[in-house]
């Protein structure tokens, strides 16, 4: 099998006495999907953030194409794209700008055609001149993601991609992603609608109060389980922990 | 340092002030000029000269400076600051921009909205002073390090700030009274000599001195020691700004 996409070696992030991710061991593979559950609070969030530079590692380390997160930043930094958690827009450029300068940020100009791709992609071509203070939520989701695929990155990170979107839009979103997985790309994707996870990823990760535990093929966890779902994994691994509401 | 994502962050932080000109450059014209037709033209009736100069022309190059440096400052600050508040820096800690890109680009941005207000300031008040000035390099070089002094102090002040009350925290509190008590209005040599030494332990005092030199011929203190300062203070702001940035507090947790 080619080397992992991503390593992530012992990692350990702590803020101050709470330790937010405790001796991560993980390797995310070229071409899945690799879905993170894990109840609020667990850790989900802090791992994408050591991986994309939002924060920095107490201990261990993460790799991206076989380099270091920290002293190679700039190669690791073109191959990741982030949707991240918060949704995040500037009221004063329209979509289209939002995505030019995003693009530019990675030293990438963004070509007509691609841009028009990923408006297409994303629903967004009537809003290619409207700012982004006047979308709708799902809207501003969307472009979120838009900015996170500019470059054209290697590996995507999704966290939580999908809240607050509508049903329909939800089902376009995950055939999106399944399409950019099909043209190489690794996704690592976040969520607490455990549908989405089944729906979706190829491997499923479990992390809890900064511990994984659980790592293992999708379709190989549901077989061994006797049929019971994906949800009912999930609670009974996070333990007394409920299955966090979204 | 040339690089496209440097050249896309400054485009971006020009085209972001550049789209609320009412904000960040009528606002200050205004307000400059409201100072230069109170104090200048009203009072300088009465006044008349200061050390050979007309009043009016007397207060121009103080009124420039306080012009540049709070614009430079507040463009930096305010649009950085936003961008923690609003969740955009992400949008730039998660690209391969350097610390020295990302700085660069604000301070820069700063820096060309810092100048507009002090070229236009002077546009107008030449319009009735005249345009002559005694040392035109040294009245570019002197706005322009005062403008990367003020707009770095403007960087940093927006990773420190959590509220906007902390963002005008520095202007209300340091740059107002010290650029007032800087002599743009009045020459040192017009105080008690009690007052004369406190005002010489201002540093926007040597700041406006050596403008006031590099513009009208003459000036109270050594221009050297008021180039000397900005130049200082460029290097220094620019340093804590660089290094504050790269320790990633409160911008990388
Ligand atoms: N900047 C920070 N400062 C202090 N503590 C933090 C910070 N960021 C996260 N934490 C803490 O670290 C732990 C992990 O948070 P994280 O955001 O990674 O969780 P998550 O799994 O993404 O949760 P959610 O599903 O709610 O998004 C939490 O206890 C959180 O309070
Ligand atoms: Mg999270």
């Amino acid at each position: 099998m080619s080397e992992p996409v991503v390593q992530i070696r012992g990692l350990t992030k702590r803020y101050g006495d709470l330790l937010a991710l405790d001796g991560v061991d993980l390797d995310i593979r070229a071409g899945e999907i690799f879905g993170l559950l894990g109840p609020n609070g667990a850790g989900k969030t802090t791992l994408i953030s050591v991986v994309t530079g939002l924060a920095r590692a107490t201990s261990g380390e993460a790799r991206v194409l076989g380099r270091d997160v920290v002293r190679d930043y700039r190669f690791t930094r073109r191959n990741v794209g982030l949707v991240p958690q918060e949704i995040n827009f500037d009221p004063f450029f329209t979509v289209e700008e939002s995505l030019r300068f995003q693009a530019g940020y990675f030293d990438v100009k963004l070509t007509e055609a691609r841009l028009v791709e990923l408006l297409t992609a994303l629903d967004l071509t009537g809003k290619r001149t409207a700012s982004a203070r006047a979308l709708s939520g799902g809207m501003r989701r969307r472009l979120l993601i838009a900015k996170a695929l500019v470059h054209e990155p290697r590996v995507l990170f999704l966290d939580e991609p999908t809240a607050g979107v509508d049903v329909e839009l939800r089902r376009a979103l995950w055939s999106y992603v399944r399409t950019l997985r099909d043209r190489g790309t690794t996704v690592v994707l976040t969520t607490h609608y455990l549908e989405e996870a089944e729906a979706l990823a190829d491997r499923i990760g479990i992390i809890d109060r900064g511990r994984l535990l659980l790592v293992e093929e999708k379709a190989a966890l549901l077989a061994r389980s006797n049929g019971r779902s994906l949800e009912q994994i999930y609670v009974e691994q996070v333990g007394r922990r409920q299955a966090a509401p979204p | 340092m040339s690089s496209l994502g440097f050249r896309t962050l400054l485009v971006k932080e020009i085209r972001r002030f550049l789209r609320v000109p009412g904000q960040t450059l009528a606002t200050p014209l205004l307000t400059t000029t409201l100072y230069f037709v109170v104090f200048g033209v009203s009072i300088g009736h009465q006044l008349r000269e200061v050390g050979g100069v007309p009043y009016a022309r007397f207060i121009v190059p103080g009124l420039m400076l306080m012009g540049v440096i709070q614009n430079a400052y507040l463009n930096s600050a305010s649009s950085l600051f936003v961008m923690k508040l609003q969740g955009t820096i992400v949008d730039v800690l998660v690209s391969p921009l350097s610390y020295a890109e990302i700085l660069g680009a604000f301070v820069l941005a700063a820096v060309v909205r810092g100048l507009l207000v002090g070229g236009i300031t002077f546009a107008v008040a030449a319009a009735f002073t005249g345009f002559e000035v005694a040392h035109p390099l040294l009245a570019v070089a002197v706005v322009t390090l005062a403008a990367v002094a003020f707009a770095a102090g403007g960087v940093a002040s927006a990773i420190w700030a959590e509220t906007f009350e902390q963002v005008n925290f520095f202007p209300t509190f340091f740059i107002l009274p010290l650029t007032f008590l800087g002599g743009v209005f009045f020459s040192v040599r017009m105080l008690p000599p009690g007052l004369s030494t406190v005002a010489h332990a201002n540093p926007v005092f040597y700041l406006v001195d050596v403008l006031r030199f590099a513009m009208l011929g003459a000036g109270d203190a050594s221009p050297w020691a008021g180039f000397g300062l900005v130049t200082l203070l460029a290097a220094g702001a620019l340093t804590g700004a660089y290094m504050l940035l790269r320790s990633g507090w409160r911008l990388r947790s």
